[in-house]
């Protein structure tokens, strides 16, 4: 599947939110956390399809965040 | 509109500064008792006692100077006439400051200075403005008996170099104010006095013109002459004031208050304001100088509208302007829904103008998609402050740094781009406060005349975390950690993981000089005079927000004061110096999209419902999109529509070749600013904007001062943009109705914690307050976390660095890092519309000398200037402010276009874009563009 522009600047910011979230206990939560609060919901749904479409383009924490926040 | 405040034209100058001390001695003027603080003059008593003893050479911003002779007292007891400047009260110290023998004294005196004078009162510019001419007449000069047939100086040459002032040395008396202001004040000591007896005269630099000197035109020398001699060419050519508004600067984040002196309706010039809180009666070149732009040719003043961007611009009237945005914001919401549609807010408007946009996007454009220009540069600073204090907010105000023992900078550069308070700065510098910076570039502080920084980590871009992280390590290895502050006010357990975090071998200075570029013993030597040297401040800029991990560094800052106890009270702290006047305001009125004002996110149901029964609406629970997330969804044809306050998006975002690609796929972009710029190229709608001269509101600073800006002249459009916006919130269905901008205030103050006691009335009564401003701090709060932290015990917040994705390459192997200098702002739109341009009149690529011959470069050439994002040409000039492998240059004009190679990378948890790595490559250039 070829991604759009927008499409792969989300996966950079996901990818990017799980390498720097301070603590690293916990990280899957934090970020769902995270996306809750400063991302919209447009962004959120994008994501979630993204994961599903592209498989192995979103850290591992990320789709465990994705997961937990269905 | 407010009745504007008439300030008082005979506002005392005192003749000495103020003095501090506990202990009150009483001294007799002229028999009347006064009390002062022991070490005030004799001078500053008098006038106190309501006595104004003639001077020349003394005023109360410079030291005491004891060299015009015209000061002189009798004190009892004491044989001779001392000069009252230099002479300090004693308890009990009895003065006469009018005798016969002073008389006749101060009038020999007068007499010697007007025989070397031009007798051209009547025609002389500072004619009723003259404390020379004022000073005669105390005196009671009726004859002068020296001729001017002697030597005299009558005949020196005028030096009109200066675009804002002239140096006309014929009527210089010598008195040095010029020369201590620059060196007192503004610190740049680019004045002396040359040559001794009769031929002593005003020098710039080494007997340079004043353009070619090291003047930085702050402007303080004009403020400090008693006479003509230094003056500014509006008021010679146009004539002494006559009326005078109090008002608020545009420019950086400093937010200096201004005296705007007009005839009539005519500017004629901008005084900087002695009771004004943030800068105390100094100013920068930009304020002082450079607002000419507010009536430039160039001003565009009637709406205007056109169907596609390739169309020619209609002129029209408001309504039509209006009802053109509003059909199709509303065409927009019918075909793609509520989200469709955005706003952004500009941190150079007012807080009353910032707070509408945000509620007319919330409530009449029903999504939350709202964002600010605080986007691009302080974004991190509310995530990371807020994490860590509990407040998006700097701690201190910015006296406090006359406290600071040791003064960190990060990523800042005071000098030129917040000028007064760098001035502030060097003048605890030159008491003897120490002084760490850490940049890539070796700014100003660095070294400069009396300045000299401790330590400069010169560090690799993109690795502050990395270095923030070594410091903190050697802090907490070596024992220097202030645990009673950390036990009694911080969280404890946060504090434990951070500990353990930050003692890892890999926080070491040693395990991370290779990736910062910064030697060990640097970074242990900084970390002992940071933690050791008593009061320790950090002030920082956008060196240090702009970058990937700039969330991340924030919060390392934060955990650095903290850790050491360096917070809650004068002399501490961590403080963001804000690049536009509002970013604070703007931030603070709700422009973001996950949060309304005072910082209550949208998905708190108090606070939520709170602003929806208030402004009779229901509204989101959801963040709505930030600027970068608006501009992807544009250009995936998600996000059709945008009203854009005071931004030029196109010249100031990241990658301009994206932000341009996303306008031109809106169906209505609309436009409110001053002039057409590089984003209104792709608007359809341009409604014009009203200049900091024309507006009525509030700005707050980056120490959260909150300063009134008054109107000096009408709105040029007519219409003022808080009205402009409102009449757009009623064509969408949503009337917001406000009579006057402290109507808006008062909205403010009550939906808003921290301004619940902020009104125009206030203000106006106080001069300025800073926030919080409520039941339990009537009066403001001019530091933060002074008993205990916003959010209760302060956060300690693990900081792993994580390198950048952009990174040197073969292809792109230097990192170029942007910035601003002094005679410039931001995209230029205003500077590059008045004579500042003298001094930058275009962007410069700063190269090092290896790089630069490596590629064939010499000083001057034309460049090309590479990224993977785009390419721009600009000239080179070889620097040694930089070390090899970076380059520098700065954003002001748009034909360089500096952004068209700056990249998408921004900050992990704002966006905020990483404006200061990007990869390049130089290459000579045969022309230019």
């Amino acid at each position: 599947m070829t991604l759009d522009y927008t499409q792969q600047h989300l996966i950079k910011m996901a990818n990017q939110i799980a390498e720097n979230m301070p603590s690293r206990e916990n990280v899957a939560d934090q970020i769902a956390d995270h996306m809750l609060r400063f991302w919209s919901p447009s962004m959120r749904s994008d994501l979630a399809k993204i994961a599903v479409e592209v498989p192995g383009s979103l850290h591992e924490d990320v789709l465990t965040a994705l997961t937990a926040s269905d | 509109m407010n009745k504007p405040i008439e300030v008082d034209i005979a506002a005392l100058d005192l003749g000495t500064p103020a003095v501090s001390s506990d202990t009150q001695i009483t001294v007799h003027i002229d028999g009347k008792p006064v009390v002062v603080p022991a070490g005030t003059s004799i001078m500053r008593a008098a006038s106190l006692a309501g006595t104004q003893i003639p001077k020349l050479c003394a005023t109360d911003s410079l030291e005491a100077f004891g060299s015009c002779r015209m000061c002189l007292v009798e004190v009892e007891g004491r044989r001779g006439t001392p000069a009252s400047c230099t002479t300090p009260c004693e308890d009990g110290m009895s003065v006469k400051t009018q005798t016969s023998r002073l008389d006749k004294l101060r009038k020999g005196v007068m007499e010697l200075y007007i025989s070397d004078h031009p007798l051209d009162c009547l025609t002389c510019s500072a004619n009723g403005d003259c404390e020379l001419q004022d000073t005669a007449g105390a005196v009671g000069l009726r004859t002068v008996r020296y001729t001017q047939a002697g030597a005299n100086h009558l005949d020196a040459v005028k030096d009109a170099s200066n675009p804002y002032f002239s140096f006309d040395a014929s009527k210089c008396i010598v008195c040095s104010r010029c020369v201590r202001a620059c060196s007192e004040v503004q610190g740049t000591f680019a004045l002396t006095i040359a040559g001794r007896g009769f031929d002593s005269k005003v020098s710039p630099s080494e007997e340079n013109a004043f353009l070619d000197s090291e003047c930085v035109s702050c402007g303080a020398c004009v403020q400090a002459c008693p006479t003509a001699t230094l003056q500014e060419t509006r008021v010679i050519d146009l004539g002494v004031p006559t009326r005078k508004v109090k008002t608020t600067c545009a420019y950086c984040g400093v937010g200096c208050s201004f005296v705007a002196e007009l005839r009539g309706d005519e500017l004629v010039r901008m005084v900087p304001d002695k009771q004004g809180g943030a800068n105390e009666g100094h100013s920068c070149v930009k304020g002082r100088f450079a607002w000419g732009y507010a009536t430039h040719a160039d001003r565009v003043t009637q709406p205007m509208i056109r169907e596609s961007i390739d169309s020619e611009w209609q002129v029209v009237e408001w309504s039509e302007a209006i009802a053109f945005a509003s059909d199709r914001f509303k065409t927009i919401q019918q075909q793609y829904g509520v989200d469709a549609l955005g706003g952004i807010t500009s941190s150079r408007c007012t807080n009353e103008e910032v707070y509408v946009v945000q509620k007319m996007v919330r409530a009449a454009l029903g999504t939350n998609n709202v964002d600010t220009c605080a986007r691009v540069c302080h974004s991190p600073t509310g995530y990371g402050l807020k994490q860590t204090f509990g407040t998006s907010a700097g701690t201190q105000d910015f006296a406090s740094v006359q406290h600071a023992d040791v003064i960190m900078v990060i990523g800042a550069n005071p000098t030129d781009a917040h000028p007064v308070f760098g001035s502030r700065m060097k003048r605890r510098l030159r008491q003897g406060a120490k002084l760490i910076v850490i940049d890539p570039r070796s700014i100003d502080l660095v070294r400069s005349p009396h300045v000299a920084a401790s330590e400069h980590l010169q560090l690799q871009p993109g690795t502050n975390v990395a270095v923030l992280n070594a410091l903190a390590h050697v802090i907490a290895t070596e024992g220097w950690i202030d645990e009673d502050f950390v036990q009694e006010r911080c969280d404890r357990a946060s504090f434990a993981a951070w500990r353990r975090f930050i003692e890892l071998p890999e926080n070491s200075p040693e395990y991370l000089a290779e990736v910062s570029g910064v030697a060990a013993e640097v970074i242990r030597s900084a970390a002992a005079v940071y933690a050791q040297a008593g009061n320790g401040a950090i002030y920082y800029g956008l060196g240090v927000t702009e970058h990937s991990q700039g969330s991340t560094m924030v919060m390392a800052m934060a955990n650095l004061a903290m850790a050491t106890g360096n917070i809650g009270r004068d002399g501490v702290g961590v403080n963001p110096l804000r690049g536009q006047n509002n970013v604070q305001g703007a931030c603070d009125m709700g422009s973001f999209p996950h949060e309304f004002s005072g910082y209550r996110h949208v998905s708190d149901d108090a606070a939520r419902e709170q602003f929806a029964a208030l402004w009779g609406v229901g509204l989101r629970e959801d963040p709505g999109l930030r600027i970068p997330n608006m501009l992807d969804a544009a250009v995936s044809g998600q996000f059709r529509g945008i009203y854009i306050q005071g931004e030029d998006i196109a010249q100031s975002d990241p990658n301009s070749h994206h932000v341009e690609e996303a306008l031109k796929a809106m169906d209505c972009v609309v436009v409110q600013d001053l002039f057409l710029n590089e984003t209104s190229k792709y608007a359809h709608v341009f409604l014009p904007g009203t200049s900091f001269l024309e507006k009525d509101g509030t700005c707050t600073n980056a120490e959260r001062r909150i300063n009134r800006v008054r109107p000096v002249v009408p709105p040029a459009s007519g219409m003022a943009e808080w009205q402009v916006t409102c009449a757009l919130s009623a064509a969408m269905g949503y009337p917001m109705e406000y009579a006057s901008a402290s109507e808006i205030m008062d909205e403010i103050a009550e939906l808003t914690p921290t301004f619940k006691g902020v009104s125009f009335a206030l203000l106006d009564e106080r001069g300025s307050v800073q926030w919080p401003c409520n039941e339990q701090a009537p009066e403001g709060t001019p530091i933060m976390h002074a008993q205990r932290f916003v959010r209760g015990e302060g956060q300690f917040v693990t900081t792993p660095y994580v390198p950048t994705d952009e990174r040197s390459t073969r292809k792109f192997p230097l990192l170029l890092t942007t910035g601003r200098i002094l005679s410039q702002y931001n995209v230029g739109a205003q500077t590059r519309r008045t004579d500042n341009t003298v001094w930058h009149a275009e962007d410069i690529l700063e190269i090092h000398e290896a790089d630069a011959e490596l590629r064939g470069v010499a000083d001057g050439d034309w460049v090309e200037v590479s990224s993977r994002a785009g390419s721009t040409r600009m000239r080179a000039h070889i620097s040694d402010d930089i070390p090899a492998g970076v380059v520098y240059t700065t954003f002001h004009h748009p034909v360089s276009g500096t952004n068209v190679i700056t990249t998408d990378n921004s900050d992990w948890a704002t966006n905020c874009p990483e404006y200061k790595v990007t990869a390049v490559e130089i290459r000579p250039s045969a022309a230019g563009m």
